[in-house]
């Protein structure tokens, strides 16, 4: 662990940031980035719209298509899907790991990825959201349901205190979450899995 | 209970009269009954067999199991007969079951519901019954009495004594259970009809306990010791928790050493260098791990060393992260891959013991797992490891939780 992506903790160690848990269309919702100091190393977080700020997420979904790009400074780009929609995922040069194992799965599969959010806005306007990989690993299909259980309580649980500190406060004024149509699109991912 | 377990069974009690019995019809009458029309299992065995004994003119097929078992012994598909006293009463979850609670005799206790269904007088608390033709079931990983409208009760004039098996807490298995346990931590209650959920613990470990609210139910209070006669140990993703609302609880005038560890469940996020196969440093109580160039950071270097396996890694619950160090056993038990098959991948690879840590890397991380272990300078030290399984009861619970306002 470095100084990135982690805060300092009390006794002098450093605490590493969570991966939060959250699905593609309300990662595609974001849009508030910002980071805790002016200092360079500081962590950089994203405000998600259901009111938790996260300088990491974890994604498990299925690895639709990847590609490569660049010559000298190579990169691959990569879709994941969850029931929700698509994540945008990249891993360049910075990320060997997350690069030589990309590189080895063969869409489609399961894949299991640790990542740093970034919001990319284009010069006309269009915003993206993309993971930066630190690592992706094949997963199977358990897993997979797993992450689904997990990020659909894990969002319940941030619609529950929607308000209730100061970054949901920020995010209910930011983003004027609607927890309704949260709750929906919790239910419908839910709704994909067997009972 | 499937229903080729149930097939075998119609057929296994047809063949043992003598008669020859088609599977095939036996499997698409249930199969009938049970997917087309809805009928809970062991109703339709009771249906389907009464029809066959009817074709075949068979007399007594019925399930009837004139032995009388004892109910520590029971398993899961069986009719049996058993005799027992009702030591705990519960309200009933749903309208189609009429009475719910455990029975116990001298081996042992077994849960048991009474299916509306069955008609059957209401049972008292406190005294003996001798039930004909019941089956067992399973249900959250533990054996179940089923009393259906083919079980015969009797009401029986005894009351020998009944002194339950006072176990450890780590012996507690799914069923019922008795324990002395003090009460170590109370927690926000995550339901509305939930009177109380906390931690209990004694010397040999802790679980998690729920009392329900009912009438007369009272709280426990922390940090002080009960006796606990016929909790019900329920069992889900693979660790066991107390239901008290049932059980009887007599505070206590003594105190306990209570074993605490940490309990964490959440995603493998990372693993760091160093993880996989590593060399140890041979002096004896040295036991350092030894860089590539065999070199100890006390003794220096080394010629000889002890491989080890272990991981350096952190487990992450979307909330909170924890590092966590896993020696061998767990690392084995976890990835399938033995000490001595490790040496030797790292022995005829040209990445050498590189190619171990990739291959632990890709096996291990990004699932979900659930450790247990004791928390030392800013790490947890884990003692046992299990994966995560998936069940369909957390989906039923999340669907309900996310249509709630909707």
């Amino acid at each position: 662990m470095n100084g990135q992506g982690s805060s300092p903790r009390q006794g002098g160690g450093f605490e590493r940031e969570p991966a939060r848990r959250v699905f593609a269309q309300e990662l595609r919702e974001s849009r508030l980035h910002f980071r805790e100091t002016m200092e360079e190393k500081s962590p950089g977080f994203i405000l998600l719209p259901t009111g938790v700020r996260a300088n990491r997420v974890f994604i498990v979904g299925t690895l639709t298509e990847k590609e490569r790009r660049g010559d000298q400074n190579l990169f691959y780009h990569a879709r994941i899907a969850d029931p929700t929609g698509t994540f945008f995922i990249m891993a360049g040069s910075y990320q060997p790991d997350a690069m030589q194992q990309i590189a080895r799965i063969e869409p489609p599969a399961f894949v299991a990825v640790v990542g740093k959010p970034n919001v990319y806005e284009s010069p006309s306007g269009a915003v993206l959201i993309s993971v930066r990989a630190e690592s992706i690993t094949s997963v199977d299909a358990e897993t997979r349901n797993l992450w689904i259980l997990d990020t659909a309580r894990s969002t319940l649980d941030r619609l529950d205190t929607l308000g209730k500190d100061e970054d949901s406060r920020k995010a209910l004024e930011h983003y004027h979450t609607d927890p309704s149509l949260y709750r929906t699109m919790v239910y419908n991912a839910l709704a994909q899995l067997k009972l | 209970m499937n229903l080729t377990e149930v097939v075998e069974r119609i057929s296994h009690k047809i063949e043992s009269k003598g008669k020859s019995a088609d599977k095939k019809k036996i499997e698409a009458k249930l199969k009938r009954l049970v997917e087309e029309f809805g009928v809970h299992i062991t109703e339709a065995e009771r249906t389907v067999l009464n029809e066959m004994a009817k074709e075949y003119s068979i007399s007594s097929l019925g399930p009837r199991s004139a032995e009388l078992k004892e109910i520590g012994t029971l398993v899961p598909g069986e009719w049996v007969t058993v005799e027992g006293k009702v030591v705990s009463l519960s309200s009933p979850p749903t309208p189609a079951i009429a009475q719910a609670g455990i029975i116990a005799d001298t081996s042992g206790a077994i849960r048991f519901v009474v299916w509306a269904r069955a008609g059957a007088p209401p049972l008292d608390q406190g005294l003996w019954y001798h039930f004909d033709s019941a089956v067992v079931d399973e249900y959250k990983g533990a054996p179940k009495l089923n009393i259906h409208s083919g079980t015969t009760i009797t009401r029986m004039e005894q009351d020998a004594p009944l002194i339950p098996a006072v176990v450890k807490i780590a012996e507690l298995g799914p069923g019922v259970g008795s324990t002395r346990a003090k009460m170590i931590q109370e927690w926000e209650p995550a339901h509305p009809r939930m009177l109380q959920t906390g931690l209990l613990g004694d010397e040999s470990g802790t679980i998690k306990f729920t009392i329900w609210e009912e009438n007369g139910k009272e709280k426990l209070t922390l940090n002080t010791v009960y006796s606990i006669y016929y909790a019900q140990v329920d069992e889900f993703n693979g660790r066991l928790s107390l239901n008290l609302t049932g059980a009887i609880s007599v505070p206590e005038d003594i105190d306990l050493q209570v074993r605490s560890g940490e309990m964490i469940s959440g995603a493998m996020v990372h693993i760091a260098l160093g993880s996989g196969l590593v060399k140890r440093c041979p002096v004896n109580g040295c036991n350092r791990v030894l860089s590539r160039q065999n070199y100890c950071p006390v003794h220096e270097i080394q010629n000889t060393f002890r491989y080890d396996l272990r991981i350096k890694g952190v487990i992450d619950d979307g909330t909170k992260t924890h590092n966590v160090l896993i020696p061998r056993e767990p690392v084995e038990a976890l990835s399938g891959l033995i000490l001595d098959k490790a040496v030797e991948i790292a022995e005829n690879n040209p990445l050498g013991m590189d190619e171990v840590f990739f291959r632990i890397r890709d096996l291990l991380l990004g699932r979900y797992y659930t450790c247990r272990g004791s928390e030392m300078e800013d790490r947890i030290l884990v003692k046992e490891c299990s994966k995560r399984i998936y069940d369909p009861k957390d989906l039923a619970t999340l669907l309900n939780r996310a249509g709630e306002v909707v």
